[in-house]
């Protein structure tokens, strides 16, 4: 037992590993929020005429919502007049090779253990970089023309693509969805684009790395994937960001577009700098996700791993439209010292013999709270859908929180739904057998967790399951073992 | 004239015939003040949700202490006539002498009215009254403390043990109009003492009638609570029913509701565990038809460590009804060793009808064991061609099965004439 409180010391003291600042000059817009900073980024931005009036639409119903207080837990009031709402990186020339970019963003990366380059030569992953707000370079792009895949920044295919642009964004979490997505709509920076044609099998895995640097700087991101009929695609989003004191608003969109017979595979592991042991500093991640499937026997797939920020509050949702579509969800979210986490999807069926599943595994540690909030809602058209749900939390150490809201509404008899969830702590009896056999408890500890979490980490791309076990092993090292 | 204006001058009524000086009078006032500021819920509240009362707030309802013969008639016919138990019966919110029976209670046990034992039993009524339902942020319990009509007042004392059940009915009579009806029922079993409440509300009249029901229960050390909640107001009804037990140390309680009938129910279920080694069982079976709205909110505070709940809520629906099922259990800091169970299960009937349900966890000790889960879903297919495959006819075999659906919540009622009038209740309901 004191072992284990030593543990759950080690575990609480942790430093976070990430943070540091990169000194690269940043064109900024200045603080606040009014209809001249929405003008100013879009013009920034060369933006077309309707995509301003896209912004200043969602900005003015932006100002008549109030903010919501639904939430299971507790944050200080966020000022929005204070946040800076655009930083670029002030050398904006555009890239076509890695060699191109400032060598300081680059040992950023490197520090982050994803060095572009490295990547590029290993692994054939092709790296959509934002730092704060701009793309700094994106790789293999050349690769994916070939194949009539699209993947660039945000801004590029406003002007690029703008009849795909204007034909999907927005059309899966409107301006008017909740206030942080209208507040997204208005002043979003920029974000990634991807468009997979018809029959095509996006033969690598695309990937974007978010990191917040400037101080004082909302990130708003906004990401769009439509994956055309008979497609397939793997998108992986990582997030990290350095120690700030002042907590740090990341209020991201991201809307995927499955149609039919069309997959669509998201991952994301996300680091943010949860604050230091007190609560202070630290990222509010509130962040609205949602796919649809708009034809027959499209799958969209969520996987997540959240082991940073301060807050995090987000539900990557399916919208089951196209008859047999599937829609899934899996989930690690893991929390320590005061972090909270307010998290879970939606799964809405409308088509007939729609299936959905969810696997959500929450772990708390030191003095942290995390919610599983889910909906499985079956509407009346919905012919026989299935859904089934399983969350289970941990509990490391008596000082957390695992709170667990389902709600399932059901208007169909045909439909098959079933919710299950257990809560726990971890086995004294799994330490001991371990440790009977010769294995430590900080190991046996991290091999449970492991094991506890194995559903959901299968789920992700090999690159990533590799990583997201190193984060879980650093994030409760020592909490149990 | 909406219910509200209705209300705001019943109370200005009372008020003037009331006497300031008494403590009670005082606690109205308060309540009303609580009421006035957060009105009536509307879907927009988070326990609210699928809930609308806006239907009957905006409508006429009458707080009235006329009955009628209607009522009477309802009652004789009733099962409940014919058991054997000690019986209070309410019309309307006001006590019936007529129908009433109470007789041979040990010296020291108080089997009467809040009207007229509030004063007699000052000691217990200071104590416990307004103790456990809060009426800060609930706006239905203010507004029955504001302006309750009457209720059943039981005390049992130490180490007694009331063997006949106590039955305490409602019965709405909305003969002449619509009619507002607010019971406020208080019930102390003290320690090593055992008691058995039968909770029953019926209806009669053409009318609509509203019933907004507050109880709250007090069960000390080792002591034990059998509770059963029959719902049968039929024809146009609307009832917002509000129990709050607070539990000692090594108390059990079982408690059972049975939703039969009624246009909108709405039942919120607080159980509060205030010592070790408590035992609570919560089980509940609604069987809707027609438009039938049924709402259970349940909630149980695990607030010591040790304690064990077992919560299941069944429900049958048909036509194009509509239930609502919202659990809540918390787990309260240091209340380790806690074992909390949760079920809801429904079986959907009919293209039309709707479940929302919402089994809710909040946990904040590590030591626990703590399960929910929910299902929704039709008659098996299977065992019901099993049957028919046997030569039982369609209608049969459904009842078979429904009955066996229902056979794990009525295991939990101890009195064979409430089993009776479940297996009846599914038959007619088919």
């Amino acid at each position: 037992m004191a072992e284990e409180l030593d543990i759950i010391d080690q575990v609480v003291s942790q430093e976070y590993k990430y943070g540091f600042t990169t000194n690269i000059e940043m064109e900024t817009a200045p603080k606040g929020l009014n209809e001249d900073i929405v003008k100013f980024i879009s013009a920034k931005k060369k933006e077309p005429e309707w995509m301003l009036e896209y912004r200043l639409k969602a900005y003015r119903h932006w100002l008549t919502l109030p903010e919501p207080t639904w939430q299971n837990f507790q944050y200080p009031p966020v000022n929005y007049q204070d946040i800076i709402y655009y930083a670029a990186p002030k050398e904006k020339v555009k890239l076509n090779s890695l060699d191109e970019v400032d060598p300081e963003l680059l040992k950023t990366f490197e520090k982050l253990g994803i060095s572009l380059s490295e990547q590029k030569r290993l692994t054939g992953v092709a790296v959509d970089a934002v730092f704060d707000s701009v793309s700094i370079a994106t790789t293999f792009k050349d690769q994916l023309k070939e194949k009539g895949i699209i993947f660039c920044s945000m801004s590029e295919a406003v002007h690029e693509h703008p009849e795909l642009v204007k034909k999907y964004l927005s059309s899966v979490v409107p301006h008017t969805d909740n206030y942080f997505a209208a507040l997204n709509s208005a002043v979003f920076s920029d974000g990634s684009f991807v468009y997979i044609p018809k029959g095509v099998r996006c033969p690598m895995e695309l990937s974007t790395y978010f990191r917040i640097n400037a101080e004082n700087t909302g990130q708003f991101e906004r990401t769009l994937i439509v994956a055309d009929e008979g497609s397939y695609v793997s998108y992986l989003e990582g997030c990290t960001a350095p120690m700030r004191d002042e907590n740090q608003l990341h209020a991201a969109v991201v809307e995927l577009v499955a149609l039919e017979n069309a997959e669509i595979k998201y991952s994301t592991v996300q680091n943010w700098y949860p604050g230091d042991k007190d609560g202070n500093g630290g990222i509010y991640n509130f962040v609205t996700k949602r796919g649809i499937c708009l034809g027959n026997h499209s799958k969209i797939s969520w996987t997540q791993v959240e082991t940073g920020s301060a807050i995090t509050w987000k539900y990557p949702s399916c919208i089951l439209k196209g008859d047999y579509s599937v829609g899934e969800f899996f989930s690690v979210a893991v929390t320590n010292n005061m972090q909270q986490a307010d998290t879970g999807t939606k799964m809405i069926h409308l088509g007939k013999n729609t299936k959905s599943r969810i696997v959500s595994k929450g772990i708390s540690a030191g003095k942290s709270h995390n919610t599983y909030r889910g909906l499985v809602r079956v509407n009346k058209k919905a012919e026989k859908a299935r859904n089934y749900t399983q969350c289970d939390s941990m509990l490391i150490g008596d000082r957390c929180g695992a709170h667990t809201f389902p709600y399932i509404e059901v208007s169909n008899p045909t439909a098959m739904v079933e919710h299950e969830a257990s809560t726990s702590k971890i086995g004294e009896d799994q330490i001991f057998y371990c440790n009977q056999r010769g294995i430590g408890t900080e190991e046996a500890i991290s091999l449970i967790v492991n094991g506890f979490c194995r559903e959901v980490l299968n789920q992700l791309p090999m690159e990533f399951a590799v990583e997201a076990q190193k984060l879980l092993a650093v994030s409760l090292e020592g909490s149990v073992g | 004239m909406s219910m509200l204006k209705n209300i705001q001058e019943d109370f200005k009524q009372y008020l003037s015939q009331a006497n300031e000086s008494d403590a009670f009078v005082q606690l109205r006032k308060q309540a009303f003040v609580e009421f006035e500021k957060l009105g009536f819920p509307t879907t927009k509240h988070e326990e609210w949700k699928y809930t609308n009362l806006k239907g009957i707030t905006e409508r006429d309802f009458l707080a009235t202490c006329e009955t009628h013969q209607s009522a009477k008639a309802v009652f004789n016919s009733s099962i409940y006539a014919s058991m054997q138990a000690h019986k209070l019966v309410f019309v309307n919110g006001t006590l019936s002498n007529e129908l009433s029976e109470v007789k041979d209670i040990e010296a020291g046990v108080l089997i009467g009215t809040l009207a007229k034992n509030r004063t007699s039993h000052e000691a217990i009524f200071k104590n416990h009254f307004g103790k456990y339902a809060k009426v800060e942020g609930e706006a239905m319990n203010a507004l029955n403390t504001a302006l309750l009509s009457d209720g059943a007042m039981i005390y049992v004392p130490t180490d007694h043990l009331v063997s006949k059940p106590i039955l305490i009915l409602n019965i709405a009579d909305a003969t002449q109009q619509n009619v507002l009806a607010q019971p406020r029922n208080l019930i102390v079993v003290e320690a090593n003492a055992s008691a058995t409440i039968v909770e029953v509300y019926l209806s009669t009249g053409a009318n609509a009638s509203f019933t907004n029901c507050v109880n709250e229960v007090y069960v000390g050390a080792n002591a034990h609570l059998e509770h059963y909640k029959i719902q049968q107001q039929v024809g146009e009804s609307y009832q917002n029913n509000y129990t709050q037990l607070f539990q000692e140390g090594n108390t059990t309680i079982n408690h059972v509701t049975l939703t039969l009938e009624g246009t909108m129910v709405r039942n919120n279920l607080h159980f509060y565990m205030n010592g070790e080694q408590c035992n609570s069982v919560l089980y509940g079976l609604y069987i809707t038809d027609h438009k039938q709205h049924v709402d259970n909110h349940t909630r149980v505070d695990h607030a010591k460590p040790n304690c064990f709940s077992d919560e299941k809520y069944k429900g049958v629906l048909k036509d194009q009804s509509t239930a609502v099922f919202n659990g809540k259990i918390l787990v309260h800091l240091d209340a380790q060793k806690t074992n909390a169970y949760q079920r809801n299960q429904n079986i959907l009937l009919s293209d039309e009808a709707t479940v929302n349900t919402k089994p809710q966890l909040e946990i904040f000790a590590d030591d626990v064991k703590c399960t929910h889960g929910a299902t929704i879903g039709q008659l098996d297919e299977e065992p019901l061609f099993y049957l028919r495959s046997r030569g039982i006819p369609e209608r049969e075999a459904k009842k078979i099965l429904l009955n066996a659906f229902a056979d794990d919540i009525a295991e939990k009622i101890k009195i064979p004439e409430l089993v009776a009038l479940l297996e009846q209740q599914i038959d007619a309901k088919l």
